[in-house]
C-alpha cells in the first residue's frame, strides 16, 4: 500500500522533504516551499508596494526556481511589484553564453523584461581574458567583486529599487562557517542579514535565505522548470570547498543542521566595542567602499598595469600607488562611468515615468522628486 | 618563576624599556630554542623552537597570564569599588584527561607557589578543591586512576551522573516527557510533559533504580549527537551544584584552545548560537553566584599533550560516546575531526576562531531570559516562531484551524488526554514549549521522546520558574492594585458606613 503524504494524509508521498524528513506529496510540497518563502518576504519586510525589483539571473536552478516562485507569489498574494530580470555576462565561453540563452528563454516563459549587462561592457575585461592574465588561482575574486558591482550599475539602468539573488540557505550557513573559521567578525555580522542595508544604494535581498539547495533542486525538478545545470569552467573557490563539504556532512549526520546554522548566526551578536568598517564611497567612481578605492577599481588598476595581484595579495594591498607602470596585457581600457551619473539617470528615468503618469513612484532613486504612494510595506498578505 | 600578580602593582606597569627587551628577546637563533638561544630545540610550536626547560617554564607562565587577566575581569565586574577582594574558594573540574589534569597541576603549582611566598602577597585562591563527576554508569572509566591523578595533597568531591535521577528521599520530581515536535505533521511546535511526583513513582515506570534510568534516558536519545549534548548539561548541572555545595564562587573548567574551537563550530551546529557566548567565554557569569574561567584557553592540545610529559604530569584516557568511531559518528566528532584537520591545512585556524568568538557577547534578551529546563541556558523567546513559520507543515486548507491552535496560550494545563497510558494517575499536562531552549527542542525532537523521563533537575527549574511567574504575576497584580487604589470600593468599609 503507498504511503499517504504526511500533511494531507490525502495523496500518495512522493518525496522525503530533506529539512524535515516529512513523506509529502506533490502539491503539499508546492506549498510548503512557497509559503516558506511568503513568510520570509512577508515576515522580514522585503518589499513595498510598487517596487522594481530585478531577480538577479544567471540561469541556474537558484535563480531559475527564484524567478518563477516571485512571479507566481507576486501574482498569488498581489505584492503589486515590477519583476525585472538582470544577467550579467562574466565572459565564459562554454558556460555563460549557454547559461545566458537560457535565460532569455525563461524571459519568454514568464514574460518579465530582461537586461543583460557584461563585464566587458562596464570593465573592458571578460573573465576568459582575466584568467589569461592572472591564471586559475583566485580568478574567484575578480568575478565575485566585479559580479556585485555589475548588479549595481544594471539596476540602476534599470532604475530599480531592490535586487533579489538566489542565495539559498545552505550558501548562507556555508557563509556563517566560513566567516567563523576565517575570524571575519564584519562579514559573519553581515552575512547573515537577509538584505542589505542599503545605505544609499540598491537594497539587495535573499528571498531564500531558509530554502535547502535541495528542496529548490526537488521543485525546479518537478515543476519542469528550464534551467542550466553546468558548473562554472573556472575552478572553484577552494577555501569555500572546506565549509561546503563540512556543511554536506553536517547535513547527513542531522539535516536541521542548516537551519540551525543559520538560526545560530542570526543569534550571535558582536560585541559593541569591537571597531567595525565604515560605509565610504569610492574616490573613483563612486561605489561603496571601506577604503579610499573601492576592490573593484584596485583590481582593475591591477590589471590595467599589468600587476594582477594587487588587491588580492596582503602585501600589495597598501601600495597602490608603488607599482610600477608596467604595460596591461590583454583587456582594453573603458572610461567606467561613475555612480554619480547612473543615479542622475535613474532619477531622470523615474521623473519621465511619473510624468507619464505610467506608474506610481516608490523607489529609493526618487528623492522626493515625485509624491510617492501606496508605500506600505508588505506585512499583512 | 615569573609573579604575574607582582607584575601588576601600578608601578611595573609603567613604560619602561620592557619593549626593546621582548623584542631582544624574540630575536631567534638558527636552530636553537627561541627563549633561552642555547640549548637544542624540542619542539615547535606555532613556528617557534622551544627546548623542554624553556617549554615548561613558558607554558607555567601563559597559564598565569591567562588566569591573572580572568581574575582581574571577574573582578571589574563583581566587585568593581574593591581594591582587593577576598580570595574566594575555587573548584577545578577534574575528567582526568590531558587538559584538566594539566589545569589542576598549574593551579596548584600556582597557588602554592603564592602561599610560599607568605603574607606579603595574596593567594589567589583560598582553597582549591577537586570537582569530578563519576561517568562509570556510562562508561568503563578507571576512577581510582582520575583520584591518582588528582593526589592526596587536595580535597577531592565527586558526584556521580546517576545522581540526576535520585529523588524520592527528600520529596522531589520528575518530569516525563508526552510529546515532542518541532513541526512534522504538527501545526505548531508542540514539547508537552508533566510531572512526575516522587509518590507516584511506586506505580511508574520510574520505580527503577537511578543508574537505570540513566540508561533508560540515554538509550532513547538514539544518536550520540544528542546524547552527548544530554550528557554536557548533566555534567554542568553536577558541577555547579559541587561548586555550591563546596562554598567555591570560582569554577575552573581545563578547555584548551582546540576543545573551545571544535566547541563553537558544533554549538553552532547545534543551533546554540544564542547561548554560544556564554558556553566558551573566557569567564562567564551566568550561573548564579558562581564564575565558570576557562584559563587553559590560549593552549592547543598539542602543547597540553608535551607539558604534561615533560612537566610529568600524569591523566588518564576518558572515554566518550564517540571514543574509536568514525568522523560521522556525531556533530561533536564531525567537528572535532574537521577543525583538526583544517588547522593542519591553515595553520592558526584554532586561535582564530577562538579570538573572534571572545568578541561575539549575548544579546541583551539573553541575560533576562528564563532558563532552559534541560540545558539550564538561556532560552529565546522569539525561537519557537521562526521555527514554525520556516518549516511549515500545515496542509493547504487547515491555515485558520493552525491560526487557532497558536493563540492557546503557553503554560496552559491542558485538559485533554491527561492520563495518556498511565490511567492511574491524573497528572496535568503542560506545554513546556517556551522554557526549552532552540538545540534542546532539536534534542527531543530527534530521539524516542514519547515517554522519556528526564532528570530531577529538570523538574526542579520548571517549579522554580513556575514559582517565580507565579510570585511576579501577583506582584504585579498588587502594583496594579495600587495605581487604582483610590477608585475601589472596599465593601465592608461600605456595609459597616
Amino acid at each position: 500500500m503507498p504511503r499517504l503524504c504526511e500533511i494531507c494524509q490525502n495523496s500518495k508521498a512522493v518525496l522525503r522533504r530533506p529539512k524535515t524528513a516529512q513523506r509529502i506529496c506533490k502539491q503539499c510540497f508546492y506549498h510548503v516551499f512557497e509559503t516558506e518563502v511568503h513568510n520570509t518576504i512577508v515576515d522580514n519586510q522585503l518589499f513595498r508596494r510598487g517596487d522594481r525589483v530585478g531577480i538577479g539571473a544567471s540561469g541556474g536552478k537558484d535563480s531559475t526556481v527564484l524567478a518563477y516562485v516571485m512571479k507566481t507569489l507576486n501574482e498569488r498574494h498581489n505584492y503589486g511589484l515590477d519583476l525585472y530580470l538582470l544577467s550579467i555576462d562574466e565572459g565564459i565561453a562554454g558556460y555563460r553564453d549557454d547559461s545566458l540563452e537560457t535565460v532569455k528563454r525563461n524571459k519568454e516563459q514568464y514574460s518579465l523584461p530582461l537586461l543583460i549587462v557584461s563585464y566587458e561592457q562596464l570593465y573592458g575585461w571578460s573573465m576568459d581574458s582575466i584568467v589569461e592574465a592572472v591564471g586559475r588561482k583566485n580568478n574567484c575574486t575578480f568575478c565575485g567583486v566585479f559580479r556585485r558591482q555589475a548588479l549595481d550599475r544594471g539596476a540602476l539602468m534599470l532604475d530599480l529599487d531592490h535586487i533579489v539573488t538566489g542565495h539559498n540557505a545552505d550558501d548562507v550557513a556555508e557563509t556563517i562557517l566560513m566567516n567563523i573559521f576565517r575570524g571575519d567578525l564584519p562579514r559573519l555580522g553581515r552575512c547573515t542579514e537577509i538584505a542589505t542595508a542599503g545605505d544609499g544604494y540598491i537594497v539587495r535581498s535573499k528571498p531564500f535565505k531558509y530554502a535547502y539547495e535541495k528542496e529548490i533542486v526537488m521543485y525546479a525538478y518537478f515543476k519542469k522548470l528550464d534551467y542550466f545545470s553546468t558548473e562554472c569552467t573556472y575552478s572553484p573557490n577552494a577555501y569555500r570547498g572546506y565549509a561546503r563539504e563540512f556543511l554536506k556532512d553536517l547535513e547527513a549526520v542531522r539535516p536541521s543542521a542548516i537551519l540551525d546554522i543559520i538560526y545560530s548566526g542570526e543569534a550571535m551578536q558582536v560585541a559593541q566595542d569591537v571597531q567595525m568598517p565604515v560605509a565610504a564611497q569610492c574616490e573613483r567612481c563612486g561605489y561603496i567602499s571601506s577604503n579610499r578605492v573601492c576592490k573593484a577599481c584596485t583590481l582593475l588598476e591591477g590589471l590595467e598595469r599589468g600587476v594582477p595581484k594587487l588587491g588580492i595579495a596582503r602585501s600589495a594591498k597598501a601600495s597602490l600607488e608603488g607599482v610600477p607602470d608596467v604595460a596591461k596585457r590583454g583587456g582594453r581600457t573603458v572610461e567606467r562611468v561613475h555612480f554619480d551619473k547612473l543615479w542622475e539617470n535613474a532619477r531622470r528615468m523615474r521623473l519621465e515615468r511619473s510624468e507619464n503618469n505610467t506608474d506610481v513612484c516608490t523607489g529609493s532613486a526618487c528623492a522626493g522628486v515625485c509624491n510617492a504612494q501606496n508605500t506600505g510595506s508588505l506585512t499583512n498578505m | 618563576m615569573c609573579d604575574i600578580d607582582a607584575a601588576q602593582t601600578p608601578d611595573a606597569r609603567k613604560p619602561t624599556n620592557r619593549t626593546n627587551k621582548t623584542q631582544n628577546e624574540r630575536l631567534r637563533v638558527p636552530g636553537k630554542c627561541i627563549k633561552c638561544k642555547t640549548a637544542r630545540p624540542n619542539v615547535t610550536i606555532r613556528k617557534s623552537l622551544y627546548c623542554k626547560p624553556c617549554f615548561v617554564r613558558a607554558s607555567v607562565v601563559k597559564f598565569r597570564a591567562a588566569l591573572s587577566k580572568s581574575r582581574r575581569r571577574i573582578a571589574d565586574k563583581t566587585t568593581p569599588n574593591t581594591l582587593e577582594p577576598a580570595a574566594p574558594r575555587a573548584m577545578v573540574a577534574l575528567s582526568g584527561g590531558p587538559c584538566s589534569s594539566a589545569l589542576l597541576q598549574l593551579t596548584l603549582d600556582y597557588h602554592n607557589s603564592m602561599l610560599q611566598k607568605g603574607a606579603a602577597v595574596q593567594s589567589p585562591y583560598l582553597q582549591i578543591i577537586v570537582g569530578h563527576i563519576d561517568e562509570s554508569a556510562l562508561f568503563d572509566v578507571p576512577n581510582d586512576a582520575v583520584r591518582s591523578v588528582a593526589g592526596d595533597a587536595v580535597q577531592f568531591r565527586q558526584a556521580h551522573l546517576e545522581d540526576v535521577f535520585a529523588v524520592g528521599e527528600n520529596s522531589g520530581a520528575l518530569l516525563e516527557i508526552v510529546a515532542a515536535s518541532i513541526a512534522p505533521g504538527e501545526s505548531s511546535d508542540r514539547f508537552r510533559a508533566r510531572v512526575l511526583e516522587s509518590e507516584h513513582f511506586s506505580s511508574s515506570s520510574s520505580s527503577s533504580s537511578p543508574r537505570e534510568q540513566l540508561h533508560r534516558l540515554f538509550d532513547s536519545l538514539e544518536s550520540a549527537t544528542n546524547r552527548e549534548a544530554l550528557l554536557d548539561a548533566i555534567k554542568m548541572f553536577l558541577l555547579t551544584k559541587l561548586a555550591h555545595a563546596s562554598n567555591c564562587s570560582v569554577l575552573l573548567m581545563g578547555d584548551s584552545a582546540t576543545r573551545i574551537a571544535s566547541k563553537i563550530v558544533s554549538l553552532t551546529s547545534r543551533g546554540r548560537g544564542f547561548s554560544l557566548p556564554l558556553e566558551v567565554a573566557s569567564e562567564c557569569l551566568w550561573l548564579d553566584g558562581l564564575a565558570v574561567v576557562r584559563p587553559m584557553r590560549d593552549f592547543v592540545a598539542k602543547e597540553i599533550a608535551f607539558l604534561n610529559r615533560w612537566a610529568g604530569f600524569a591523566s588518564v584516557v576518558v572515554p566518550t560516546f564517540t571514543t574509536g568511531a568514525p568522523a560521522h559518528a556525531s556533530i561533536d566528532r564531525l567537528t572535532e575531526a574537521f577543525v583538526v584537520g583544517l588547522d593542519c591545512d591553515f595553520a592558526s585556524t584554532v586561535p582564530t576562531v577562538c579570538r573572534t568568538v571572545q568578541k561575539l557577547e549575548p544579546r541583551p534578551e539573553a541575560l533576562a531570559a528564563c532558563s532552559c529546563l534541560v540545558c539550564g541556558l538561556p532560552v529565546d523567546p522569539g525561537s519557537l516562531t521562526w521555527r514554525s513559520r520556516l518549516t511549515v507543515s500545515d496542509a493547504p486548507s487547515s491555515s485558520s484551524a493552525a491560526a487557532a491552535i497558536d493563540c492557546v496560550p503557553a503554560d496552559h494545563s491542558s485538559s485533554d488526554s491527561s492520563n495518556n497510558g498511565n490511567s492511574d494517575v491524573a497528572v496535568p499536562l503542560l506545554d513546556i514549549s517556551t522554557r526549552l531552549c532552540y538545540a534542546c527542542q532539536s534534542v527531543l525532537h530527534f530521539c524516542k521522546s514519547d515517554g522519556l523521563v528526564l532528570p530531577a533537575f529538570c523538574a526542579e527549574r520548571l517549579a522554580d520558574q513556575t514559582d517565580s511567574s507565579a510570585s511576579n504575576n501577583t506582584r504585579g497584580h498588587e502594583d496594579l492594585r495600587k495605581q487604582v487604589e483610590q477608585f475601589l470600593i472596599d465593601s465592608d468599609k461600605e456595609d459597616s458606613d
